[in-house]
């Protein structure tokens, strides 16, 4: 067993708190998780036109996304080649030339260099600018309106690395024929708080909604959200699940087709919207999906660091930077058939629910910064936390892919984070990372 | 060219809006929601770091709110902490909200006067966060029967990333 293997142990649901804090881990995780999962990087509605740019980041390493004139998309490292400056300081706009500001190189929206002042005076005319354009991403690729890109050229297919998690997200990405859309810009928000905290608190933990979030949900609850009360007096194992086992993606869904809007003190707008597109929902992704997926509160999680909430409508991406510290980019998602006026109420909501001022996120931050710091101390990063809630609990269900507990109320998905979290650290290359996709698949590849 | 408002009239919002910070330090909603006129619409926004050139570009996106009240909104927020079960604000942190640069001018309505003001948050939190927040505010204050509400605030944060954990307060 290697030193790794005695952090997480995943079929007890245990991890050594140690995760949360050692620098070392940290820049391993950088290494084999950032530099070659497939990070989500921009939405297609985001750079429209020729020249139309977002900056944002994979890991620590800042990235400019740009649109090029012939409608593809390409990824560059926001650095100068010349001496490292950073090209690009503004969230987004629209660019012909990224001129950097030290010495004034200018980079053309494709990444190549075509300018350099005083190339024949200083430079005899022998630079070979081919060598020296922004440097590009290994492989970049789009799911649905969402563009995602990695680092890794020996990295699977976008494809397979989504693997069945590619059917839970359809039930929104493809749900209405337009698709989706971002609304409003990124609210950004710096927490000193690990990062792998919050991914697996949005992955499964709906035990903490009715405790953490007592207040938040006294205040906006307007119907029942997979039976959870305040004051985490109930739950409900019947109309609600937990699925994971699906690449390392999970799933929490409630099944009841409307509870995405149940934390609306009036949905009434988003319900009727529900119901008046019902029929083309289930026309285009079957009954299950069309009346027990679509409407009700699902938590997204597509590993390491994006997350979705539709219903909610919050679109959530994490970027690490140190063992303690990471920045959070909220933004409202939307099917882009909706109205203006359910749009705007939408963003109201994302803002008041998850925004910086948050009713739901401002009761977070102060647990997650404990927890960061209560695995620093020289006796506490010795010790355990756990996730064993629902132990035993995994089964399959005949209509929906990956591995199913009962419930928003189970430890089950955290599990399988932690495991594929382990699964990418252990591993030397791509070709050592297990794929499942289901029951059968993952208790065949869990590690002996 | 903006009238400005009698040295009267400023005087008495300049103290309305010391009033108000007390309160909003204190933490005293049930006082501060009668300083609100019920036509209320409180907002701030998540500023952006664009290029000059580019800050009137027609594909800007739509603005991104961190606040965008009307009164049903802010009783809401006020009932959260109301409830006790916001953990974040028991053992109570210390907050202080401290008013400058205030300016008063006449507006076009008779009885409303346009206040601008830079707000800076101090909060103490744990045990030893020290967080310091900035905002530009633009108000519209109401002259009523029962003294000067507040009808509009327009806030704009100075951080492009929210440097705290929560916003379990008003700007």
């Amino acid at each position: 067993m290697s030193d790794l293997d005695e952090l997480i142990d995943f079929k007890t649901g245990r991890q050594k708190r140690v995760i949360y804090s050692d620098p070392d881990i940290y820049e391993q995780e950088l290494e084999k998780i950032f530099a070659r999962s497939w990070l989500f990087i921009a939405h297609e509605c985001q750079i429209k036109e020729p020249g139309d740019f977002i900056r944002t980041f994979m890991g620590e390493d800042e990235v400019l996304v740009v649109r090029q004139n012939d409608g593809s998309v390409k990824a560059f490292l926001n650095t100068c080649t010349h001496r490292g400056n950073r090209l690009c300081k503004a969230d987004h706009g629209n660019k012909k030339t990224f001129v950097c500001n030290y010495h004034g190189w200018g980079f053309g929206i494709d990444g190549a260099l075509n300018g350099v002042p005083l190339e024949k005076e200083a430079y005899y005319n022998k630079l070979d600018k081919d060598k020296f354009g922004m440097i590009e991403v290994a492989q970049l690729k789009s799911y649905k309106g969402l563009i995602f890109a990695t680092f890794d050229e020996d990295a699977p297919s976008l494809d397979e690395y989504l693997g069945d998690m590619k059917w839970y997200l359809d039930s929104w990405l493809d749900a209405m024929p337009e698709g989706t859309e971002l609304i409003g810009t990124a609210m950004k928000v710096e927490l000193p708080v690990n990062w792998k905290l919050p991914v697996e608190n949005v992955s499964g933990d709906g035990y903490h909604l009715g405790w953490a979030h007592a207040g938040a949900m006294t205040v906006t609850t307007s119907m029942s959200v997979g039976g959870l009360e305040v004051g985490n007096t109930g739950t409900d194992n019947d109309e609600a699940v937990s699925v994971a086992g699906l690449n390392g993606h999970t799933v929490l869904a409630a099944l009841d087709g409307q509870s995405g809007y149940g934390f609306y003190p009036d949905p009434t707008m988003a319900v009727d919207y529900l119901n008046a597109n019902r029929k083309t929902v289930v026309d285009r992704l079957g009954e299950f999906r069309g009346k027990k997926l679509w409407g009700s509160q699902l938590n997204f999680t597509v590993f390491p660091n994006l997350q979705m909430l539709p219903g909610l409508n919050w679109f959530r991406i994490y970027h690490p930077k140190g063992p303690g510290k990471f920045e959070m980019w909220t933004w409202a998602m939307v099917d882009k058939e909706m109205s203006d006026e359910l749009k705007q109420m939408i963003l109201d909501n994302v803002s008041r629910t998850f925004g910086p001022a948050g009713l739901f996120d401002n009761d977070d931050g102060d647990n997650l910064q404990a927890i960061t710091e209560q695995s620093r101390g020289w006796r506490t990063r010795k010790m355990d936390v756990y996730t064993n809630m629902a132990l035993g609990g995994e089964h399959s269900r005949d209509e929906m892919p990956g591995v199913v507990s009962d419930g928003l109320v189970c430890e089950q998905n955290q599990r399988y984070v932690y495991r594929r979290w382990l699964e990418m650290m252990n591993a030397d290359s791509w070709a050592d990372v297990p794929r499942y996709n289901n029951l059968e698949e993952a208790q065949a590849t869990e590690a002996k | 060219m903006m009238k400005q408002a009698s040295e009267e009239t400023y005087l008495a919002l300049q103290r309305q809006l010391f009033f108000e910070a007390r309160l909003l330090s204190a933490g005293d909603y049930d006082a501060w929601i009668n300083l609100l006129a019920d036509d209320i619409h409180y907002s701030m926004d998540m500023p952006q770091r664009r290029f000059i050139e580019e800050r009137t570009n027609e594909r800007a996106p739509k603005r991104t709110p961190i606040f965008d009240d009307d009164m049903t909104a802010l009783k809401m927020r006020i009932g959260r902490y109301k409830t006790g079960f916001v953990w974040a604000e028991n053992p109570i942190n210390a907050i202080r909200h401290i008013i400058s640069n205030v300016e008063v001018f006449e507006s076009e309505l008779e009885g409303e006067f346009t206040v601008y003001s830079v707000i800076e948050v101090h909060r103490s939190r744990l045990d030893s966060e020290r967080k310091r927040l900035t905002a530009g505010r633009k108000d519209r204050w109401r002259l009523s029967e029962t003294g000067y509400k507040l009808v509009e605030r327009t806030a704009i944060l100075d951080d492009g990333v929210v440097l705290d954990s929560n916003l379990n307060f008003f700007f």
